[in-house]
């Protein structure tokens, strides 16, 4: 599946309220719960943390990929997140996090789950695409711009 | 004259649309006598590469091969078992690499005569012609292909093969 049909508006958040890293991926997780995407927030929350605790998955040039293998996911699900001040994620680069995706999968869907990372990796390689997608003030913008591209 | 598909291959990867073209290899390979393959490729490039972009941790890398491989083992598992019902025999084969490559190569080693696909995607992008897997099996493959559309008349057909 690409990932793009995963993608809707009600899925998005941008801006984001969040201002830390931990809240960043609390509202990601509420953004899912609240499209009915998944059911239980803080099993895939704490997924999520756990796995942001081995090392962080802030990239370079504000992006962040947060992911989790998860059983409150019934499938592939993504929620992205835009933060027009960057947040502190523990990057690479050193450099806030603007552009955040949100991927939990249940752990029986591993494919499905590595398709749409890498897709978000060869995305993020495009510096262009990527800062077009941080500077979205709606989820309208952001959505139209994923499916225009 | 001789038969001329002997060998089919149905490229399974876990997506409902590959368990259709599945099905459909079944009904094919029984309605022509010819032997059946089912392929799971273990996308591991696309694991390198996530190790590459630093999206995955090395541990990470190994956990989710270990994952893959247990899907392997169970959508070849499915494919076998609704092979079974139907009567047909069927060779499961598991690969790892690059899942286009795999499938060429594989389609050349068996002398595969058509290679059955599941709906591919609705293309919405450059990077999705260039990324697509089964996009780009059916660009690569050596052999006719076939693409299982229709899922509702697939099913109807499986499920009226005695």
């Amino acid at each position: 599946m690409a990932l793009i049909d995963l993608i809707e508006e009600t899925v998005v958040r941008a801006p984001l309220k969040a201002t830390e890293k931990d809240t960043v991926i609390r509202e990601l997780v509420d953004t899912l719960v609240q499209a009915g995407k998944i059911i239980d927030a803080e099993t895939a929350y704490r997924s999520v943390l756990d796995r942001e605790a081995k090392g962080s998955t802030g990239l370079e040039e504000g992006i962040a990929v947060p992911h989790g293998k998860t059983i409150a996911a019934r499938e592939l699900t993504i929620a992205i997140g835009v933060s027009p001040e960057g947040v502190e994620f523990g990057s690479m680069d050193g450099k806030p996090a603007k552009l955040f995706f949100l991927i939990l999968a249940p752990p029986d869907k591993a494919g499905p789950h590595i398709e749409a990372l890498a897709e978000i990796a060869r995305m993020s390689r495009s510096k262009a695409f990527c800062s077009s997608l941080a500077s979205c003030r709606s989820p309208a913008e952001v959505v139209r711009l994923l499916k225009d591209e | 004259m001789t038969r001329p598909i002997r060998k089919i291959m149905v490229y399974v990867d876990g997506s409902e649309q590959s368990i259709t073209a599945a099905q459909y290899a079944i009904v094919l390979a029984k309605a022509l006598g010819a032997e059946l393959y089912a392929l799971y490729v273990v996308d591991t490039r696309a694991l390198a590469e996530l190790v590459k972009s630093r999206i995955f941790l090395e541990s990470e890398q190994d956990e989710y091969r270990r994952d893959l491989d247990g899907d392997a083992s169970r959508y070849l598992n499915h494919v076998r078992e609704l092979a079974r019902r139907k009567g047909v025999p069927v060779s499961t084969e598991k690969t790892s690499g690059a899942v286009h490559i795999e499938i060429k190569s594989k389609v050349a080693e068996l002398g595969v005569d058509l290679l059955v696909l599941g709906e591919i995607s609705q293309i919405r992008s450059r990077r999705d012609e260039l990324y697509n897997e089964t996009e780009r099996a059916m660009r690569n493959a050596q052999c006719p292909v076939l693409v299982a559309k229709g899922e509702d008349k697939i099913w109807d057909l499986y499920e009226a093969l005695e």
